[in-house]
Parts: C-alpha cells; sequence; structure tokens
C-alpha cells in the first residue's frame, strides 16, 4: 500500500477519505446501537403551536404536517416503551394549535389516545377541540360520538355529539339516525320514537323510511307496552284488583284511550297476571 | 465653446476607517476645445481617473463646476454625444460581442436596423469582424479592450474619452487604436484620453495635460510646453586630464572621452575656455531637446518635495 | 424612458437565466414538489393536505431565494464589477438603471415561478386535486417575492452583497413575525410603547398581507378584494422601497 501511496498520491487520498467514511459509518451504527430505544425524543419538548409560529415564518400549515407525520411513525412505534407521556401535549398544544383546521391530527390522535393509550376523556378533550375549531366539519363531533357510544358507553353524551354533527350542513344522514338511536339506549325511548318518528317523515329515501319504521315499530310496541303496564299498576293501586280487561282503564279514567299496536291490533291483557305483551314480533328482535 | 470644462473643481474622499479628507483633486481648470485630441499624463494617483469620471458625472466634485456641452452638472442628455471607455473594463461575460453591443446601442435609443448595421460596421473597424459570436468570457484581454472600443463609438459620438486606451494591446493593437484616434479626429470629433505612455502622446495629441498630485502642472502644445523649457547642451570632450570643470554636469566618461551637460551659453563658453589650457580637445556639441518624459519627471519630482493636503494649490 | 429601461430589464434578464444557479433551484424545487408525493404516501390521512403544504412551501421558498440571492447582487455586482461605468456614461438615467435591474429579475421570477407551479398543478391534475384558489395563492406568493426584490435592490444600492444578504433576509423574517409586535403591544403598559410597537407595525414590511397558503389549502374561499388589497399594498410599499433606492443611487458616488 505504501509503494501505491508512492506511486500516485491521489489514489492515497481517496483511500483514505473512502476508509474514513466507512469507520464514521461503523462508529455511527454502533452509537445507535448503545442508545436504547427510549421513549425521548426531541420533537416530545417542543413548545406550544403558538410559540412555534414564531419559527415557522408563514409556514404554518407544512411545519404541523412534518410534526403529524413524525407523530404518527413515532407513536405507532412499539419499540418505545412509555411513549405516551406527551401524547396530549403533541396533539393538543403543538400541531393544533399551529394548524387548527387540519384535521387528521384531532381524529387520528384521539384513536391513538383511546384504543392504544386508554384514555378516552383524553380523546375527547381532543375531539372537543376540533370542533370548536371547525364548527363546519361535522366528522369530528361524530368521532366524538362514537367515542363516547363504542367505548364509554355513555349514551346521553354520545347523544349530545351525535346531534351537533347532524346539526352542521353536509353531515352524513347516518348521524341523525344514531342521535335517534342513543336515546334509545339511554333509557329514554320516547324520545327515541320521536326522534324515528320525525326521520321517518321527513326522509324521502325508501332505505331511509324503512329502517326508520322498523325502529318506530319497536319503540311504539314499547313505549305502549310501558304506558300500558303503568296504568294497570295504577289500576291495580286504586282499585284494589287488577282491570279484568284493558278496557277497565279508560271507563276507570285511568288512561284516554287504549293505544294499538302497530298492525292496529290491541295489546294482550292477561287478568290473572297483569301482564300486557304485544301479539307480535319485534322487527329488530331485541 | 468647448465641449467639457471643469473650473476649479476640489475632489476628496474620505476612508471608512479615518475622519480626514484626502484630496484626490485641488482646484483643477480644465477645458477640452472641439476637435482636438488631447493627452492626459500624470503619476500614478494623480488623480486621472477621478478627473474623467467627474467629466461624466459618475462621481460628483466637492466644490467647483463641470460642464460637458454646455451643461452644467452633467445631466443624462448630456451624455448622449458621448463615448466613454474606461480602464480594464470589466464586461459582462455571458453575453457575445453581438449582444454586448446591441445592448449599448438599445440605451441610445438606435432602431433595429440601425443597430444591426452599427454593430457589424464596428466589429469590423476594431478587427473583432468574426469573433462577434463569442461570449465575452472567452475574449483575451486585447479583444475585451477592442471590444470595449467598440462600444465607445456606438453611438458615433462627438467626445470620446479613453482611460488607458493602449493597456494590454500588442504594438499592433496599439498602432491600429492610435489609427482610429486620428481618424476619429480627422472627421472633426475630439478625443480626450489618459495614458502612462508618453511616446503616443508625443505622437497624435495636440494639447496635453500634466496631472501631478491632484494639480494641472502643466497644459497646452506639446512644442510650447517643451520649448518652453530651458534648453541644455551636451559637449562631447576628449583628452581632460582632471575632472575638475568649471560648471556643467558630467552625463558620462568612457576612457578619456567625456560628455558634459551645460545649461546656458555662458557655462559652455567657460568650460571651452577651460580646454585650451588643458590638451583637451571638442568633439562635439549638441544642443539637447527636452522631451515630455523630463518635464514629467521634473514637475513629479518638485511637486514631491512639497507637503501636500493644502487646497489652495491652483494650476497654471 | 421605457426604451432604456426595457434594455436593461432584458439583459438583466439575460444574465439571470444564463446563471447557472438558477437551473439548480429550479431542479431542486421540481424534485421537491415530487417528493411531497412521497411523503404523503407515509401519513394517515388526507395526503391532499400534506401535497398542497409541500408544493406551495418550494414555491415559496425558491422563489424567496431567487429573490434574495439573485437581487442583492444586481446593483452591487455591476458595482463591484465597474460593467456600471459603461452604463451609467450613457444617456442612462440612474432611475432608469434602478427601475430595469428589478424589471429584470421580476421578469425571471415570473419564469421561475411559472416552471414550479406548472410542475405543481401538474401533479395536482393528475391526482385531481386540483383547486383554482391555488392559483391565488401563487399570485399573492409572486407579489411576495416583487416586494422582497425590491427590498434587495435597495440593500444591493447601499452595500456589499454579504451584508445586503442579511439584511434583506432579516426584513424578510420580520416580515414574517409582525403579529407577535401586536401581542407585544397588549403586553406593554406605558402608551408610548405601545405607539412604538403600533408605528413600527404599521411601518415595516408586511409579508403576512401575502401569504394565503393555509386558506387555500383548508379550502376557504379568497375573494378578489383580498387579491386587489394585497396588490395594492405592494405597489404602494414597493414604490416606496424603490423610490429610496432610486434617490440612493442617485448621488452615489461610483469609484
Amino acid at each position: 500500500m505504501a509503494r501505491a501511496l508512492a506511486l500516485n498520491p491521489r489514489r492515497g487520498m481517496a483511500l483514505c477519505a473512502l476508509t474514513g467514511l466507512l469507520l464514521a459509518v461503523l462508529v455511527q451504527g454502533r452509537l445507535e446501537a448503545s442508545r436504547p430505544a427510549g421513549a425521548v425524543h426531541p420533537l416530545l419538548y417542543l413548545p406550544s403551536g403558538k410559540y412555534l409560529r414564531a419559527v415557522s415564518l408563514g409556514f404554518d400549515g407544512l411545519v404541523a404536517d412534518m410534526i403529524y407525520l413524525w407523530s404518527i411513525q413515532y407513536y405507532g412505534n412499539f419499540d418505545i416503551k412509555d411513549r405516551y407521556s406527551y401524547l396530549e401535549h403533541i396533539y393538543g398544544q403543538v400541531i393544533t394549535e399551529l394548524d387548527p383546521h387540519y384535521l387528521d391530527p384531532y381524529l387520528v390522535g384521539a384513536l391513538i389516545m383511546s384504543a392504544e393509550a386508554r384514555q378516552p376523556e383524553m380523546a375527547l378533550r381532543l375531539l372537543d377541540k376540533g370542533v370548536n375549531n371547525n364548527p363546519d366539519q361535522w366528522i369530528v363531533a361524530f368521532e366524538a360520538g362514537f367515542l363516547c357510544y363504542d367505548e364509554l358507553h355513555d349514551y346521553k353524551r354520545a347523544a349530545y355529539y351525535f346531534r351537533r354533527a347532524s346539526e352542521i350542513p353536509g353531515a352524513h344522514p347516518l348521524v341523525r339516525r344514531l342521535y335517534a338511536e342513543m336515546y334509545n339506549r339511554a333509557g329514554d325511548k320516547r324520545t327515541s320514537l320521536k326522534e324515528w318518528s320525525e326521520i321517518y317523515d321527513s326522509s324521502d329515501d325508501p332505505y331511509v323510511r324503512n329502517v326508520a319504521w322498523n325502529h318506530v315499530h319497536d319503540l311504539k310496541v314499547d313505549v305502549d307496552l310501558h304506558d300500558l303496564k303503568e296504568a294497570v299498576s295504577r289500576f291495580s293501586d286504586k282499585a284494589g284488583r287488577p282491570p279484568a280487561r284493558l278496557g277497565e282503564l279508560v271507563t276507570a279514567g285511568i288512561a284516554g284511550a287504549l293505544p294499538l299496536d302497530p298492525e292496529e291490533r290491541d295489546y294482550l291483557y292477561d287478568a290473572r297476571t297483569g301482564d300486557v305483551r304485544y301479539r307480535g314480533s319485534l322487527v329488530l328482535g331485541r | 465653446m468647448p465641449v467639457l470644462e471643469l473650473k476649479d473643481v476640489h475632489k476628496s474622499y474620505r476612508s471608512h476607517l479615518s475622519i480626514r479628507k484626502h484630496w484626490v483633486l485641488r482646484g483643477l481648470s480644465l477645458s477640452i476645445e472641439p476637435g482636438e485630441i488631447f493627452g492626459f499624463i500624470g503619476t500614478n494617483g494623480a488623480g486621472k481617473t477621478t478627473t474623467i469620471k467627474l467629466a461624466l458625472g459618475l462621481i460628483f466634485p466637492d466644490a467647483g463646476s463641470v460642464t460637458l456641452f454646455g451643461q452644467e452638472g452633467v445631466p443624462a442628455e448630456a451624455r448622449r454625444r458621448v463615448g466613454f471607455l474606461p480602464e480594464n473594463p470589466y464586461l459582462y461575460d455571458y453575453l457575445t460581442g453581438e449582444e454586448f453591443l446591441d445592448f449599448h446601442a438599445r440605451l441610445f435609443g438606435i432602431d433595429a436596423p440601425t443597430r444591426r448595421a452599427r454593430v457589424r460596421e464596428l466589429l469590423g473597424r476594431v478587427g473583432l469582424a468574426n469573433r462577434g459570436d463569442r461570449q465575452l468570457r472567452h475574449y483575451s484581454k486585447g479583444m475585451l479592450q477592442r471590444i470595449g472600443l467598440a462600444q465607445a463609438l456606438i453611438n458615433d459620438p462627438d467626445l470620446v474619452i479613453l482611460d488607458e486606451p493602449m493597456s494590454g494591446l500588442d504594438p499592433i493593437g496599439r498602432r491600429e487604436v492610435r489609427d482610429i484616434i486620428l481618424e476619429l479626429k480627422s472627421r472633426g470629433r475630439t478625443i480626450f484620453f489618459s495614458t502612462h505612455i508618453l511616446s503616443d502622446t508625443e505622437m497624435i495629441c495636440d494639447r496635453v495635460g500634466l496631472l501631478v498630485r491632484g494639480s494641472l502642472k502643466a497644459v497646452g502644445r506639446i512644442d510650447e510646453l517643451v520649448s518652453r523649457d530651458i534648453p541644455y547642451w551636451e559637449v562631447a570632450l576628449q583628452g581632460v586630464k582632471n575632472g575638475n570643470l568649471p560648471c556643467g554636469q558630467v552625463v558620462s566618461r568612457r576612457d578619456d572621452r567625456l560628455l558634459v551637460r551645460v545649461e546656458s551659453p555662458a557655462d559652455m563658453h567657460r568650460i571651452l575656455a577651460t580646454l585650451n589650457g588643458g590638451g583637451a580637445q571638442l568633439v562635439s556639441v549638441t544642443p539637447g531637446r527636452q522631451s515630455l518624459e523630463d518635464l514629467f519627471i521634473r514637475e513629479a519630482r518638485a511637486s514631491a518635495a512639497v507637503p501636500a493636503e493644502s487646497p489652495e494649490r491652483h494650476a497654471r | 424612458m421605457l426604451a432604456r429601461i426595457n434594455a436593461i430589464a432584458l439583459n438583466t434578464f439575460r444574465e439571470a437565466i444564463r446563471h447557472r444557479i438558477l437551473y439548480l433551484l429550479l431542479i431542486f424545487a421540481v424534485a421537491m414538489i415530487s417528493f411531497a408525493q412521497i411523503l404523503s404516501l407515509v401519513t394517515v390521512g388526507s395526503e391532499e393536505k400534506i401535497i398542497k403544504d409541500f408544493g406551495l412551501a418550494t414555491i415559496d421558498i425558491f422563489g424567496v431565494l431567487t429573490a434574495v440571492f439573485i437581487g442583492i447582487g444586481l446593483v452591487s455586482r455591476e458595482i463591484e464589477r465597474r460593467t456600471v461605468y459603461t452604463l451609467l456614461a450613457k444617456p442612462l438615467h440612474r432611475f432608469e438603471f434602478i427601475l430595469g435591474k428589478f424589471a429584470g429579475l421580476a421578469l425571471t421570477l415570473v419564469v421561475n415561478t411559472s416552471v414550479m407551479t406548472a410542475w405543481f398543478f401538474l401533479v395536482l391534475l393528475l391526482k385531481g386535486m386540483f383547486d383554482a384558489n391555488l392559483a391565488a395563492a401563487v399570485l399573492l406568493l409572486y407579489f411576495q417575492f416583487l416586494l422582497i426584490t425590491a427590498i434587495a435592490v435597495l440593500f444591493s444600492c447601499l452595500s456589499t452583497p454579504i451584508l445586503a444578504s442579511v439584511m434583506t433576509l432579516a426584513l424578510y423574517v420580520i416580515g414574517h413575525l409582525l403579529w407577535s409586535l401586536d401581542l407585544l403591544a397588549v403586553r406593554l403598559t406605558a402608551t408610548w410603547g405601545k405607539a412604538f410597537c403600533r408605528v413600527l407595525y404599521l411601518v415595516l414590511p408586511n409579508l403576512g398581507t401575502f401569504d394565503i397558503k393555509g386558506e387555500v389549502v383548508h379550502g376557504v374561499p379568497i375573494d378578489a378584494a383580498r387579491i386587489a388589497w394585497a396588490a395594492a399594498y405592494l405597489v404602494l410599499y414597493g414604490s416606496a422601497i424603490l423610490g429610496t433606492a432610486c434617490a440612493l443611487f442617485e448621488r452615489k458616488e461610483l469609484q
């Protein structure tokens, strides 16, 4: 090699350069291997988006995009343990303050928060922010509603979000139906019936009408049965005995008129047990 | 009416770091008459380029006035009939020779067909007829000087101002430039140029101006300036035994031949008188002719002996 | 007068076009816009926003860089290389020289911006993401380039290329941070402090006027009045800058 150097100094210098580069690469590899796949990443310590704006010089949207892209790689990396400590900071303060109208961070951030970090309330906080910043985007409120419905089983809150979403022009009609259904899940069948009836009345789409009718059918049965049972109970308390026929409820002044079932038939009444039943079967079979 | 007139012009520079002013021109008055070739000579740093820049309105005088074609203060219009070649012209090296000349012609508002003809004609005149389509970055120094000269003549100017036009040219090139200058004069144009090379000045100039440290030491026709100076005689002697002479300056000595310079007829007679007694012989007497160079050196030396920085000194 | 300005402008344009750096910048810009495509593959969610943000940012940055780095040399390089002597020895007014230089770079920027924008729009059209409002965003970006060019020309008259580039870039950063002056004014208690901030806010070049990238990417409609106001600001502020440059250059000693 010395001879080669002596013969051609240029070749010798090139060889040195190449060797130097290879060694540097090896050292770098060694350095990275020795560092554990820690949860600490400098980007986690970014200041709030409000202050980041000072350095983004009008490129807020782009910087938000870049941080978002990084974040989904980071949070998707299962090798990094304990990676959720700054989750709310990254999505709630950094990205969404930089670009409040960028929807993906709200939606995907909430998904990470609820499904992976198991923090549904944190997700809802983020989605609330998204709803406030983007009152024209129904999807954010919808996601919040769905989260309450599916994860938290908090149907009242879900109903609130679904209503907000359905009021936004351009919302998917499904949202309205979910809203109606939430009352049912919450136990408020009367309101649910009212909402489903409105849907049925206001729609021209045969599919929607069919779905609505199914719900109206079953809800009407539930509501009627509930009302009738409650009237029977009041009669029993008052008269000391259950009524012999449902018609007695009317004559005694307890009920105004006897409701008919959706097929326009009477409800069945067993005087011995005091039980009121529907002679048909529920469409949705619940 | 002079084409260019400077009246009592003072010009100073202040370097960034010092507060003191450095006077470049002190009370310069100069006028260039139409149809003459005026040579502007001077020591390095005397202020020749500064004078030229003042004449063109590239810089402005601290005091005094500059009048070009009768317009004071050198407004843009006054330069319509002027052509200028700066020292070491740097040119747009990404342009070809033709594009370069065409660009400058446009600045005069010359229309396209005339421009084309003029460009072609000038390229031929400066000896670049076949090189017009090459980029200036590929030109040699001599070629750059020529294209610079062509640019100065693009508007067929009445006054041509040239700053060191011969620099960078070989003797053939210098001859060509001299010919162009003479040809311009024959068509009634005025030429004002500055140079170091005194032989060129002596050959073609009608008048010269000698600038030393910001003051004009001499201005006028060469034969007037030089003949104004005291002539001398060179006396060649042979066989002078002792070196003692009553007067005069020994110019050279070879074997027993002596060349002595005397400045007045009286001194000459005195030397001749000593010969008879010493056995020496007179070989020849030659009247010396002062050259411009002698004038130049003498004035430069005289000026160096005097302290500077006083703006009160005026030109003769 | 116009003929002379035109001649200088075309010459400046020719010089800029023959500058090899320009091609490098252009290739870079085109590469960046293409790179946006790759980036968009990594996202979870809408790739449209990423491509549009990236494309507009590329056009923005490279236009500014072109305006600054060619602009600062426009006058100072001519003085440094002494080419300005032969020019100003012509019957050319000094202000015509300045305006011609500015016009030449403005023309170069038109070509630059058009090439980048054409490529950008092509990519968008192929992906079906094109939106006519993007043209409005690019137009306002071009106004920004012109204003920065004027500032660069001004500093080019005043000092060396290095200093001029620092000062122009500084004004670019300040121009995008004027909103912080408003925030500062709110926090200051002294009235003179508030007034000072307000004055600075109004006098410094407000480059945010030309930034509608965010709105366009989010689909907010842009009305013509917005564009007209931005144009008016450009014309007025730009004239002030160029006027100052011309005034300074008028009595500049050309050593």
